[in-house]
């Protein structure tokens, strides 16, 4: 009999081999660096294939790499295509117009009683929804700050987990809250940038 | 101390840093590596860019073209960068670990390639970052497999085992690394070389060397 776990590493080695195979007929250069993002999903899916807590902890490193390299890879192709002008017609449906505000408030609000990562990223879903909708005018500079801030709370909880374990509750709430600020502020800055001064 | 099973290979470790069960080691022969890529840095941190010129055929006059500004800090910042992952690719003593500062080497490689702004450097610097994007899957899948069939990345623990890692997971650390370590290769088709600020340019090279020898050793030891 064989283990679920190689059944599931066959599937998963099979999509990489179709991913690869299109890799070798794809010519242009966006699609390209989609697929490339389709394979690197699939490393992922191996280290979750390990189904233990250690694998979500080496989740999160794999991810954080790979966004980062999509990202320094999406900012290269638009610098090669001087690709610097917003797009001028936006997507507008009626919903974007009337309900920003009051979806936006409702995620972010959720995302604070969820708090840790998870709410970080409801959060944040509802920071780029009004962010999306409203257009953006607002000081990112103030957000970066905040973002800043909150990780330096996190390592302060970290600290304090170390160093004084009997305070171990003002840890967690520091962290859960700096966390989920942290979260939000990064979160809401991607794909915001573009077409800024530092872009 | 627990004893590192296959020392015969590259010496006997002579000082340890353990973080929790995560035990980063030198050996004779990691710490020559390590102390490659702090030379490396050190150059980098203190030289000046060399400045590339272009003599005018047929007469005495030259172009001279000099890295500045902007574009020089960027480079430097990220040559350093690029010689801290490297070392930390040298003293880690945990498979994924490894992995994880391999793929970093590859970042800011791609951002030493891409601080020049020109059309085909660009080109060289968008086709390395799709491939070191794509080596990241055997990267982590390797290490991955690692921990599902032997329950541990420490290299320690693996040096111990009598299976020790299983011979799929050692090619695709091998196919990731070779991935990651094709930079000079894309270096030498942007003509790299004849671009101004030399000393950023080395960096690249040396740290996908280095990168080969310590996976030539962790594979030969786990």
């Amino acid at each position: 009999m064989i283990s679920w776990y190689v059944i599931g590493l066959i599937v998963i080695f099979a999509g990489v081999a179709l991913t690869f195979s299109a890799f070798l007929k794809e010519r242009d250069d966006v699609h390209k660096l989609i697929l490339a993002d389709l394979a690197e999903i699939s490393g992922l899916a191996i280290i979750a294939l390990t189904a233990t807590d250690l694998a979500e902890a080496l989740i999160i490193p794999g991810l954080v790499v790979g966004i980062s390299e999509l990202l320094a890879v999406s900012e290269i192709y638009l610098t090669r295509e001087k690709l610097f002008e917003q797009p001028k017609k936006r997507f507008r449906i009626e919903v974007m117009d009337s309900a920003p505000a009051l979806l936006g408030a409702i995620l972010v609000i959720f995302g604070i009683v969820l708090s840790g990562f998870t709410g970080g990223a409801v959060a944040a879903t509802g920071v780029i929804f009004y962010f999306l909708c409203k257009g953006q005018q607002e000081r990112f500079a103030l957000i970066e700050t905040v973002s800043g801030y909150a990780w330096a709370l996190w390592i302060v909880a970290f600290f304090t987990f170390m160093l004084a374990p009997s305070y171990w509750f003002f840890g967690v709430m520091l962290a859960g809250s700096a966390i989920l600020a942290k979260v939000v502020a990064k979160m809401s800055l991607i794909g915001a940038m573009r077409g800024e001064s530092n872009a | 101390m627990p004893d590192l099973a296959s020392a015969r290979i590259a010496g006997e470790p002579f000082f340890t840093l353990p973080f929790g069960d995560i035990v980063n080691y030198f050996t004779p022969y990691t710490a020559v590596l390590f102390g490659f890529a702090l030379l490396f840095t050190a150059i980098c941190i203190f030289s000046r860019p060399e400045r590339q010129l272009d003599v005018v055929f047929g007469t005495d006059a030259y172009y001279a073209k000099g890295v500045t500004g902007k574009e020089l800090r960027f480079r430097r910042f990220m040559a350093i960068a690029c010689g801290c992952a490297t070392m930390g690719a040298m003293l880690s003593g945990d498979v994924f670990n490894f992995t994880l500062f391999v793929s970093m080497v590859g970042i800011c490689i791609i951002g030493i390639v891409a601080a020049v702004k020109s059309r085909h450097v660009l080109d060289a610097a968008y086709n390395y970052g799709i491939i070191s994007i794509i080596a990241t899957v055997p990267l982590f899948g390797g290490a991955a497999i690692t921990l599902a069939t032997t329950g541990t990345l420490s290299i320690w623990a693996l040096s111990g085992m009598q299976a020790g890692m299983p011979l799929i997971a050692k090619i695709l650390i091998l196919l990731g690394v070779m991935g990651e370590g094709i930079a000079p290769f894309y270096a030498a088709k942007a003509e790299l070389f004849r671009a101004p600020g030399a000393p950023y340019v080395i960096m690249i090279h040396v740290s996908s060397l280095l990168m080969f020898l310590r996976v030539v050793e962790i594979l030969l030891t786990v």
